[in-house]
């Protein structure tokens, strides 16, 4: 029918519409690299993208050796299996995701006042302030929604750190919750003493999936502040 | 009247004259306005039977009209504007006829389209048939449909679903249980089950038809519950233009603006709008909660129509058509949700004489729905649904006073959504035939029937409504009776659906889904006199086979599912009056009763009595006239049993909705011809939700809005 159609209206034969080009595609290289997708060493910069749609799921970041890896959450013990082809459990890492959230390997974090990392690295000194630890929950690291409708969410429990949690503000008092990032840079001091600063940039991939997490940082901050 | 049309009119008068050459009696007489006196310049006079038997008053009001034979006759006499009469004749000799016509203040002698799919005066429809005109539609202020019809009609409510996107309930009907038309055309695109009713800007519109009730035999699918269809308005004049603007609480803003003109055979027309609201903050949630949302999201419209008619000659009339919509919503920083829809169509009417004609038409519409990624800039769009159709309609009169009306169309339904399978898409094509029969038994007694078929070829379901309307006149009431079948058939949607809800559930659709049926019965009784006009109607549907998602244990998930056979029963009761002082109202009351099985998926929310009222006044000079309209909505609480689990249709817990009442006041003011200066006052009463349900008005309180809107063309 829609040649018959066209036939009559020309422009306004496609059955399947019109303007297409008035929309983006997503682009296809960017809905599959993941891992430290950029590295600026002579600026101790880059940009970390990462996979984080599975519930069950630990990704694991080392800045140190700029290399990430992941865990599967066995149960609500919290119990992990690796993934990574060492087949071991991560050992040295410096943060972790878990869809939105995070923790540290024995860090604690601070909640800069600032959206942009120029006015940090100008400041010339690492900022001051309450560093956050982590803490151990029983109710923050969703790892199955199937049961929220009968009101029984299954939570692992874990380290869990607040403050760098705080880079997406999930309002769910509305259905479809409301995703709102912060667009705060996070100083993350390490377990070795050294800082890392950390701004989550976006939740989303291209096709507008959520869980799918890009994050600048510098590390070490210290040597760019000198 | 123009000096163009009195002569037009005296020439006519000539012409219809020349048939009545050898009369054999004669009758004069004057038509004058029952109300001045003044005499009707132009008015027809025509004998019922024969309406090539005629004449028209001259300049003082008078007529003389020669019968061909020294018979019985009825004459008709007719003025726009006025409630028509008639005269029975006896045999005999000349004889002097006066008329005093009534105006028609509540505009009975409206033309009307919905009802029977042809042009008849709303007095005359055999299904009862509510208009809102483009006088009320500027009387309340309203942007789009959705706000004009909760302050015009009982029993309609709009509330939020999910995502705050709009839900309808017309008196136990979802929006996709009642059929909304432009010009009789569908529209494309849904959300949660509903069309994006703010594309349906008011802009030129002439008149908003709604028949409740059934009517799948004249439009098929989706008439379940009713039609609404909205009529634009077309341009006789030269040329028009119209600028307009509003500005209200919350920085709402609205501009409009309208370019028509005339150039021989083609008569063109333009319309711009843009809408601009800021969000509403209805609660600071920091004080608690105190509704289901504390929010309601910003958004800025721009809606285009393009309408080109050529008329060659008397006989045909050719429409072209093209329209935009766009929309954005404002859901943070970095969401923000679009949706866009292009429109088009062609139409041509050819009248071959006065007892045949054909319309034949192609409709094209597309409603996108996109995400906007501020952050990455990108514009991603994850739904699109594009409906072409073709149809035909066909109107055959016999007799003087039946009609035979045959149709059919044919359409393609695409639909890319991001509910599907990887944001895949289905297609299908539906067809039908119809027929109707419009009998006009005796001047009392109208039957109506008509017969539909349609094939759905996804859901590979075909379906046969019917219909019979009666109708009998006696003296100035009307009492009609009908049944009405209708019924919706599964859409793309509801088969193919296979959607991960927030790692929550699924939601599977279901390719055995059977359509949704429904038999309405309906009797009402009408009593018109010129200024005033009362109409009680009761109703009884059953529906069956009603689509809605149910939990299913075994996949974990919703599943769409036909449920079982509910009911909606009730009453509506409407009167108006208009006075020559100018002052006028008009009130009307809905019961709604709805019974659903216990067990169910979905349970009755319907508010069981609403109602709403106008009283105004106007008055008018030659250089200054003005309007002032209070508008009531009074919606009753409404008390129901909720299931306490999603995943369970067993355990269930009350819950009332509390009532309200929200009451608007509109001034508005003519200044010489052109400028019109409209001031609302909306929430008089400052009514405050103490707690904000999906179903309550979003409102923060008493709130201003004054616009103005001149007519270019008449300050010449």
């Amino acid at each position: 029918m829609c040649t018959m159609l066209g036939a009559m209206t020309v422009s306004l034969s496609a059955c399947e519409g019109i303007f297409d080009g008035v929309y983006d595609t997503a682009p296809a290289e960017e809905l599959k690299d993941f891992g430290f997708i950029e590295v600026d060493d002579a600026n101790y910069s880059g940009t970390i993208y990462v996979d984080a749609t599975d519930y069950t799921k630990w990704i694991y970041v080392d800045l140190h050796e700029q290399v990430v890896d992941s865990t599967r959450i066995v149960d609500e013990s919290g119990a992990e299996i690796p993934l990574g082809e060492s087949g071991v459990l991560p050992q040295s890492w410096d943060f972790a995701i878990h869809r939105y959230d995070a923790k540290t390997n024995d860090g604690a974090v601070l909640e800069s006042g600032s959206t942009g990392f120029d006015v940090l690295i100008s400041a010339g000194r690492i900022p001051e302030g309450t560093y956050v630890t982590d803490e151990w929950t029983t109710d923050r690291i969703t790892i199955d929604m199937s049961g929220m409708m009968q009101g029984n969410i299954k939570y692992a429990a874990s380290n869990y750190n607040s403050v760098l949690s705080s880079w997406l503000d999930v309002d769910t008092s509305t259905m479809p919750p409301i995703y709102s990032l912060s667009n705060k840079v996070y100083i993350v001091r390490l377990k070795d003493g050294t800082h890392a600063a950390l701004k989550l940039v976006d939740y989303r991939n291209s096709n507008m999936d959520k869980g799918f997490m890009k994050i600048e940082y510098i590390y070490p901050f210290e040597n760019v502040i000198e | 009247m123009g000096k163009r049309l009195r002569g037009f009119c005296l020439i006519l008068g000539c012409f219809l004259s020349v048939f009545a050459a050898m009369a054999q009696q004669m009758v004069s007489g004057i038509v004058t306005d029952a109300a001045t006196g003044e005499p009707l310049i132009g008015a027809s006079i025509v004998v019922k039977s024969e309406k090539n038997i005629g004449t028209v008053t001259n300049e003082d009001g008078k007529y003389k009209l020669r019968l061909p034979e020294s018979k019985a006759y009825t004459l008709v006499v007719t003025y726009i504007g006025y409630v028509s009469q008639q005269y029975d004749l006896e045999a005999g000799k000349g004889k002097e006829i006066n008329f005093k016509l009534e105006e028609d203040a509540i505009g009975m002698e409206t033309v009307v389209v919905t009802g029977t799919r042809t042009p008849k005066l709303l007095k005359d429809v055999p299904i009862v048939t509510r208009v809102i005109t483009s006088d009320d539609i500027r009387k309340v202020d309203a942007t789009n449909i959705q706000d004009l019809l909760q302050i015009e009609l009982p029993g309609i409510e709009f509330s939020y679903s999910m995502d705050q996107q709009t839900s309808l309930n017309m008196q136990g009907f979802g929006g996709n249980a009642v059929l909304f038309l432009v010009d009789g055309e569908r529209l494309a695109g849904e959300t949660l089950d509903n069309i994006d009713y703010s594309r349906l800007n008011l802009d030129n519109v002439e008149r908003i038809e709604i028949v409740k009730g059934a009517a799948s035999s004249l439009y098929g699918s989706n008439a379940v519950g009713g039609v609404v269809n909205i009529i634009t308005r077309e341009s006789t004049e030269p040329w028009t233009a119209n600028v307009n603007a509003r500005y209200g609480a919350h920085d709402d803003q609205r501009y409009g603006g309208s370019v028509s003109f005339k150039a021989g055979k083609f008569n063109n027309t333009i319309n711009v709008q843009h809408t601009t609201t800021d969000p509403i903050e209805l609660f600071d949630s920091s004080e608690g909660n105190k509704g289901d949302y504390n929010q309601v999201y910003g958004n800025h419209t721009w809606n285009f129509k393009e309408r080109l008619v050529y008329n060659p000659n008397d006989r045909l009339k050719l429409t072209a058509r093209a329209g935009y919509f766009f929309k954005e919503r404002d859901k943070s920083a970095s969401d923000v949700d679009r949706y866009r829809d292009y429109n088009a169509g062609l139409k041509g009417n050819y009248i071959f004489n006065d007892k045949n004609n054909l319309e034949l038409a192609y409709a094209f519409d597309q409603y996108d729905k996109s995400g906007f990624d501020k952050v990455k800039s990108l514009d991603i769009r994850d739904y699109s649904n594009v409906q072409n159709s073709i149809r035909a309609l066909y109107n055959y009169t016999f007799s003087g006073k039946n009609t035979v009306t045959v149709g059919g169309d044919y359409m393609t339904d695409y639909l890319m959504s991001y509910q599907f399978t990887e944001g895949g898409s289905h297609k299908q094509y539906t067809a039908d035939g119809f027929v109707q029969f419009d009998l006009n038994l005796s001047d009392r007694f109208n039957v109506t029937t008509g017969l539909r078929y349609d094939y759905f070829s996804e859901a590979d379901v075909q379906n046969v409504s019917s219909k019979l309307g009666i109708m009998y006149k006696w003296n100035n009431c009307s009492l009609r009776a009908s049944y009405a079948g209708g019924f919706r058939a599964p859409t793309l949607k509801e088969m193919y659906m296979n959607f991960d809800m927030a790692n929550i559930f699924m939601i599977y659709g279901n390719e055995n889904l059977k359509p949704e049926e429904s038999q309405n019965f309906s009797l009402s009784a009408e009593y018109i006199k010129s200024r005033y006009n009362v109409t009680i109607t009761g109703y009884y549907n059953l529906v069956d086979n009603r689509i809605t998602t149910a939990w299913d244990q075994e996949l974990k998930g919703m599943v769409y599912t036909n449920i079982s056979e509910m009911k909606v029963v009730g009453v509506d009761v409407n009167a108006a009056a208009k006075y020559p002082c100018g002052i006028g109202v008009r009130l009307s009351y809905a019961y709604t009763h709805e019974h659903i099985a216990k067990g169910e998926p979905i349970l009755s929310s319907t508010r069981p009595h609403t109602a709403t009222a106008r009283l105004e006044y106007d008055k008018s000079w030659k250089k200054y006239g003005f309007n002032i309209s209070l508008n009531g909505r009074i919606m009753s609480k409404v008390t129901t049993d909720e299931y306490t689990d999603l995943t369970s249709y067993e355990e269930t817990e009350r819950v009332t909705y509390p009532g309200y009442t929200m009451w608007k006041l509109n001034f508005s003011q003519r200044i010489w011809e052109g400028i019109n200066i409209n001031m609302t006052v909306d929430n008089l009463f400052n009514y405050k939700p103490s707690y904000y349900y999906s179903n309550s008005p979003s409102t923060t309180g008493t709130t201003f809005s004054a616009g103005v809107s001149i007519d270019i063309d008449k300050l010449f």
